[in-house]
């Protein structure tokens, strides 16, 4: 805001009377009709000109007429008193104003660029547990009383930074680095925007806040890599506990089914012991059942056709006669079959 | 030349006459003096009449101004040493006083320079740093570990006072002494506490520390949970084949009692018969290839095998 110490008011009617009394000592005289035409069309130009004045569509103006507050006026084309007698001052009160802390924009555009250099003391902020955080924030405020912004304070944004200043510090000084950090961001944000609020409405300055949002909260650079460190340890953990779920799920399921299959097996064994006993002992009740009938003839038979199987098998076969004590070579059968002698 | 004279004696009342109006307008306060002495109350804003030439209009700002401090560094009771940034504000409420005391508003800065400067050094210098930072209704996260000592004396957690209230000390003492200067002071803010270089970097490895010490914490309470789920699948996978083991031999034992019941049953019919059926069937499967067989001529077999052949 410019400095008012002196209103401009009376400097510049000053100004203009000594222009004309020059003007006439100069011009008096020679050509005496046309002086006083020009005079009055001198004062119609100047007057004209300093009557007419413009507000822009976010702004709101505010007229004071010899220096005492006389009207507002909306965007548009007015008229006003000219020589000073009225002057108007602009507020942009349609537009949301803000400020930020901690850093600044450098080219707003699509990609904006910012810069945090030199802004540390302004980021740098003490939690309650005495340690040091990084804050960014922005404040966005509204000229809600654009005659109150003018002329109740001298220098409203300077004190909305230097109060969102303290009211932000003073929210962190009341909590925890980790809880900056992470979860009480916007329950923070909330507190500072209403004790901010509440000042400036003791101060009473017709200024609105819209909004006070946190950007970047981090730890100081030095220490931004233990943090990291402390979120890796985190990941490491959550990674061996899926390594060892992994594990778990990869065997335990495993051995369920061959436990299963085992059981299966063991029952393929029970069903196959009985099925063979059932088939043995039937098969031995049917031979018994016929051997009863005849037993002798059924004996003998079996008793053939066994050795039947047995004797093709046989190399040799020695015959012991009890009487003579000798032991008779039999014919080597499958040899005579085959044509061969053996020594 | 009457007219010129005319003009001359026009130009002059006007020029003397715009000098005894003056314009006070809303962001200011004025005080009219006569060669010095103060002869008006205060001037509200507006169009204004005073004797030309004699009496001069001296103004002053109506609207709250702003005091900035000196970033001072400043220990505190505990002996840390921080920056602290004030800020105030401000404004003239008795002109003529204020103008009779200070003069200007530059004038009025230095002044509020001493007088907050050192309300706010005493105020920081008979604190902890944690009462300066913290507010009354701060929860500590693990309050019990915390112990506050100065020069070995612990303070007691009951003795220490939130930033409120020292704000609200601060703003008192200094605006007890402002009013003979006109000036009202309307609050005073710290805007900024931070350490000090030095101490600064201190805090930093001690946060660096501190997070080192969580980091440990993480990876062993990892390595514990996989310990414990290992754990867990070992014991499960024992339970399974144990318990598999078990029910197999079960099933094999039952399987083989009731077989065993089955074959009793049916060779129990015949002793004899079950007893010659076995020997038949022992001869098929225990002589082998090419192997010798001893036969005496009064067995049975022999006379068999000669039936045979």
């Amino acid at each position: 805001m410019q400095d008012w110490g002196r209103g401009p008011s009376s400097e510049d009617l000053e100004k203009k009377v000594i222009e004309i009394k020059n003007h006439l000592k100069n011009k008096f005289g020679p050509q005496k009709g046309i002086l006083p035409i020009l005079f009055v069309i001198f004062l119609v130009v100047i007057g004209g000109y300093s009557s007419m004045y413009e507000v822009d569509t976010e702004e709101t103006g505010v007229v004071l007429r010899f220096g005492k507050f006389s009207t507002f006026s909306e965007p548009g084309l007015h008229f006003k008193l000219p020589f000073g007698i009225d002057q108007v001052y602009l507020a942009q009160t349609g537009r949301v104003l803000k400020e930020e802390f901690g850093f600044r924009t450098v080219t707003p555009d699509v990609r904006t660029t910012y810069t945090k250099k030199g802004l540390e003391e302004e980021s740098l902020t003490l939690t309650g547990d005495l340690n040091v955080s990084d804050v960014e924030w922005i404040v966005q405020f509204q000229i809600a009383d654009p005659f109150k912004f003018i002329f109740r304070i001298k220098d409203p944004v300077g004190t909305v930074r230097d109060i969102a200043e303290a009211m932000v510090r003073k929210a962190i000084g009341n909590a925890n680095v980790t809880d900056v950090l992470t979860t009480e961001r916007a329950q923070l944000s909330g507190e500072i925007e209403q004790n901010l609020q509440t000042t400036l409405n003791n101060y009473d300055i017709g200024i609105r806040i819209v909004t006070v949002k946190f950007q970047d909260v981090t730890p100081p650079d030095p220490v931004k890599a233990a943090f990291n460190e402390v979120n890796e340890a985190e990941q490491q953990k959550e990674s061996l506990i899926f390594q060892a779920r992994e594990q778990f799920n990869r065997e335990v399921p495993r051995a369920r089914g061959e436990a299963k299959q085992a059981l299966q097996e063991a029952e393929g064994y029970a069903v196959e012991r009985i099925n063979k006993a059932r088939g043995e002992t039937n098969r031995f009740m049917a031979l018994l059942t016929e051997y009863r009938k005849a037993p002798n003839v059924t004996r003998r038979r079996i008793h053939i056709e066994t050795l039947e199987e047995v004797m093709p098998r046989l190399d040799e076969i020695y015959i012991m006669d009890e009487k003579g004590g000798g032991l008779l070579p039999l014919l080597p059968l499958r040899k005579t079959m085959e044509g061969g002698a053996k020594q | 030349m009457k007219a010129p004279i005319f003009f001359v004696i026009i130009v002059a009342v006007i020029f003397i006459g715009m000098d005894g109006l003056y314009v006070v307008n809303e962001a200011e306060q004025a005080i009219v003096t006569q060669f010095g002495k103060p002869v008006s109350d205060v001037v509200e804003p507006g169009l204004h009449l005073k004797i030309p030439f004699v009496q001069k209009v001296n103004r002053f700002e109506k609207r709250i101004l702003k005091w900035d401090g000196d970033p001072n560094q400043i220990p505190t009771k505990d002996k840390r040493f921080i920056w602290v940034d004030t800020t105030a504000r401000w404004r003239i409420n008795d002109p003529l006083l204020f103008y009779k005391t200070v003069a200007t508003e530059r004038g009025a800065q230095s002044r509020l320079d001493d007088i907050i400067d050192s309300v706010v050094r005493d105020a920081v210098s008979g604190r902890l740093l944690v009462e300066l930072v913290r507010g009354s209704d701060y929860k500590a996260q693990d309050s019990e570990a915390e112990r506050f000592e100065v020069e070995g004396v612990e303070v007691k957690k009951e003795e220490l006072v939130g930033r409120e209230e020292i704000f609200a000390g601060i703003l008192e003492k200094a605006r007890a002494s402002t009013p003979e200067y006109g000036i009202e002071l309307l609050d005073v803010q710290i805007k900024r506490i931070n350490y000090v270089e030095q101490v600064r970097v201190r805090v930093y490895e001690r946060m660096i520390n501190e997070r080192k010490k969580v980091a440990a914490e993480y990876r062993s309470e990892g390595e514990g949970e996989k310990a414990e789920i290992l754990g867990k699948m070992g014991r499960e996978l024992k339970e399974i084949s144990s318990e598999a083991y078990r029910k197999v031999l079960e099933v094999r034992g039952a399987a083989d009692a009731e077989a065993a019941s089955i074959y009793a049953e049916a060779y129990n019919q015949d002793k004899e018969f079950y007893a010659f059926l076995r020997t038949m069937e022992s001869y098929k499967k225990s002589i082998q290839q090419n192997g010798r067989l001893i036969i005496s001529t009064d067995s049975d077999y022999y006379k068999y095998l000669k039936d045979a052949q």
